[in-house]
């Protein structure tokens, strides 16, 4: 038994020796895994879009229309930062990104909304640049909307007659609450930054394995006995544990995200997410030549990876043959996961499907570790 | 020239930057079915078990932007189906919905959303708003068709008012024209100052370099000038053939002038190329180069603002954006191919682009001096 313990042991201290003698990747390890998080959410720091400039065309200037937009110049998602006469003025303005939307009042607006059978219209234009623009001013707007709306109809219902109790039972026979569960602020930080973190943990692991893999290469160090796999499995997962404690379960604390999951949850989920992701990096590690072409692999994954998963994107809207691809990438389980456990409160349990999934592709890429250290080895020993 | 041979003996960067290129336009084309995402699934909460709430039901599944995946009379199955992100949010019909609405007692409706997945969430609120206004017009309309109202007039009754929304250079709403708009040239952009990096630090690496200057006749422009040409003009078959299949292909939208967005392009791979010899003739090194250049390349991704606005950005963030090259390539974009705006408000970003060039060749005299005496530790 002796016998067999002692290579792991001599083969993960020789790794742990490994990493820290190579600064490029305790840099990786340690450096870019703790300061990315740190960045991304300097970046996103404010986690709604307030305020976002819009322009005023209002060619009925009427005390209902007047009304509308002081309501609506109340609500947090927008500001009306010009008055233009014409719609050509605004045109200009939105061209120059001086305000990133438009409404409109025409000329009609009053008398529409003082004819009992009338319909008046708004016209809202909404910079395309970008979706958020869209979502402050276009939802801003429909809610202040409704909300005028409804007045109108009480009014015309109160003119024929109708008592207000009645009235309202028929213009909103149905009153709604909206509640967002879990992350009430429901900002793009609080719904970006988990997947970040669990990406960060995912690229650095993979990228460091591989420039230690293409290292080893470039120098001839290369070993592929089962112990040197277990062993460098081994000298990974335990300086990553420790980072990922600290990612996954202190700084969302520290930064103030949404963080609900029980912290024994998330410790578990650390486990075979881990797993997972080196024995991956280090199947892929066999096939890299050196240093640098992990660097590729980093770049051109990052992305494709993240969308994939259906984070960004829902994931109902990926189509099946892309899913699959996904479904073999440790990040996709794992993401969901964490999202789950962390922003949703969902317990171990509850997240089985994600949790299981990771355990087979820790199995998988075990085994497919072993089939390619073997066949590596087998080359290497016919080669010398 | 020497770089051509150098290129093919060593192929297999090359591929793999056109390879990832392809492997990038192919993947956020195909990724994002119809680019628009219209329905998310959806539960159901029906604690009224009346006639009535399983008609409205009913008729929200007969809805087509909706999609309801789960009926139940369990809010805590609803919930748990929530967290296992199996739906994105959750209608509730409370009890005695049925007996309330006909005492004119004004039943609440309650739903629920989730904001872990932004986009998942939005659309389900979206939908959330659509089946409210069924349940509410709903009664409505039965009470002023039985009063005999023509429906045209039930409808302005109903809506006295209502919100034209016109999206501006992108009327359908389409999420992939946003994001490959702008997700592709940074791939780009990314393989341009790598593989630049690489090529000139490889030399400095292997210790090549005074070959390398022995052939363009020790002249240091030259030499960079010959390297740099084939490089280059992959980039520029790559970022012309991403722009033909964008915007002639895929049919993405360009209002303004098609020739002015290339030409931005075009800016745009030149600054990477720049802000890449820049980077090598600061760090000598060829792995720290590859590395720093990368980690400011991905920044780009966020920095640029066009998924997270730069408006909502801190001062001192904000600023940082703007010594990234694809912000200012994002800006040329807007203006023109959305907003058709006249050439003097991109040209201040295309000036900036330039700037990043000419910051290649301030380091040329350091550079120069690695590249004959190789004063750089090598690892």
């Amino acid at each position: 038994m002796s016998n067999f313990k002692y290579p792991i042991v001599k083969a993960f201290v020789a790794e742990l020796i490994r990493i820290f003698r190579d600064p490029g990747v305790t840099v990786i390890f340690i450096v870019a895994t703790l300061a990315y998080p740190l960045i991304y959410r300097a970046i996103y720091w404010n986690e709604q879009i307030t305020d976002v400039p819009v322009a005023v065309v209002d060619l009925s200037s009427s005390p209902q229309s007047r009304a509308f937009l002081h309501q609506w110049n109340a609500t947090p998602d927008i500001r009306l930062t010009h008055t233009c006469t014409s719609m050509a003025e605004a045109e200009q303005l939105l061209r120059d990104q001086k305000v990133h939307g438009i409404i409109y009042f025409p000329r009609d607006f009053a008398r529409q909304l003082a004819d009992p059978l009338g319909q008046a219209h708004i016209s809202l234009y909404c910079d395309m640049s970008s979706f958020l623009y869209m979502k402050a001013i276009y939802l801003s707007c429909n809610n202040v909307m409704l909300e005028s709306m409804r007045n109108i109809q009480i009014d015309r219902y109160e003119q024929m007659g109708v008592d207000k109790h009645f009235a309202w039972a028929l213009v909103q026979d149905a009153p709604y609450t909206e509640t967002a569960l879990f992350t009430p602020t429901g900002g793009y930080g609080s719904f970006l930054i988990p997947a970040v973190l669990m990406l960060i943990l995912h690229q650095t692991l993979f990228f460091g394995i591989c420039m230690l893999g293409g290292t080893a290469r470039e120098e001839n160090e290369e070993t592929y006995s089962f112990s040197s796999l277990i062993g460098r499995a081994g000298a990974c997962f335990t300086i990553y544990y420790g980072m990922a404690a600290v990612l996954l379960g202190f700084l969302p604390r520290l930064f103030d995200i949404p963080h609900i999951g029980s912290i024994g949850d998330i410790l578990l989920l650390i486990g075979p997410y881990l797993l997972a992701v080196i024995f991956f990096s280090l199947c892929v590690s066999v096939f890299i030549r050196n240093r640098e072409s992990g660097l590729v692999l980093l770049v051109s994954s990052s992305l494709i990876f993240l969308f994939m998963a259906g984070i960004s994107w829902p994931k109902e809207m990926i189509p099946d043959a892309w899913w699959y691809i996904a479904a073999c990438i440790p990040y996709t389980w794992g993401s969901h996961a964490f999202i789950h456990i962390n922003s949703m409160g969902a317990s171990l349990s509850t997240t089985g499907t994600e949790y299981i999934a990771l355990w087979v592709l820790t199995g998988v890429y075990f085994l497919l570790a072993c089939g390619l250290f073997y066949i590596r080895r087998k080359k290497l020993i016919t080669e010398n | 020239m020497r770089e051509l041979h150098m290129m093919f003996a060593r192929p297999l960067y090359l591929f793999a930057s056109v390879g990832v290129m392809v492997l990038s336009t192919f993947f956020f084309l195909t990724l994002m079915k119809g680019g628009t995402a219209e329905q998310m699934p959806v539960a159901v909460v029906d604690l009224d078990q009346t006639s009535i709430s399983r008609r409205l039901i009913h008729e929200m599944q007969a809805t087509p932007s909706v999609d309801i995946r789960l009926i139940t009379n369990s809010y805590p199955e609803a919930r748990k189906a929530m967290q296992q992100g199996k739906i994105y949010g959750i209608f509730v019909i409370p009890e005695g919905f049925y007996s309330d609405l006909v005492a004119f007692k004004r039943p609440q409706l309650d739903f629920y959303i989730t904001n872990a997945y932004t986009v998942g969430g939005n659309t389900a609120y979206k939908q959330m708003l659509t089946m409210v206004n069924l349940t509410s017009g709903a009664f409505q309309r039965e009470v002023l068709r039985k009063k005999g109202l023509p429906d045209d007039v039930i409808m302005h009754r109903i809506q006295p008012l209502a919100i034209e929304g016109h999206m501006v250079a992108n009327p359908w709403g389409n999420y992939s024209v946003y994001l490959v708009s702008t997700i592709l040239p940074g791939i780009l952009g990314l393989i341009c100052i790598m593989l630049t990096i690489f090529a000139i630090g490889f030399e400095l690496k292997m210790r090549t370099s005074h070959a390398w200057l022995r052939a363009a006749g020790g002249n240091y422009t030259v030499a960079m000038i010959g390297k740099l040409i084939p490089y280059t003009l992959i980039y520029l078959i790559l970022g012309v053939g991403c722009h033909l299949i964008l915007y002639r292909f895929a049919g993405f939208p360009v209002y303004g002038s098609t020739a002015r967005l290339m030409f931005g392009l075009l800016l745009y791979i030149f600054a990477m190329e720049g802000l890449g010899i820049t980077l090598i003739g600061l760090l000598p090194t060829l792995r720290d180069a590859l590395s720093i250049g990368t980690f400011y390349a991905m920044l780009g991704f966020s920095l640029s603002g066009f998924t997270y606005p730069n408006m909502s950005m801190l001062a001192p963030v904000k600023a940082l954006s703007y010594i990234e090259p694809l912000r200012h390539y994002y800006l040329i974009y807007v203006n023109e191919a959305l907003m058709a705006a006249p050439i003097e408000n991109s040209l201040p970003n295309m000036l900036a682009l330039t700037l990043f060039m000419g910051a290649s060749i301030c380091v040329a005299p350091r550079l120069h001096r690695a590249l004959v005496y190789w004063n750089y530790p090598l690892k």
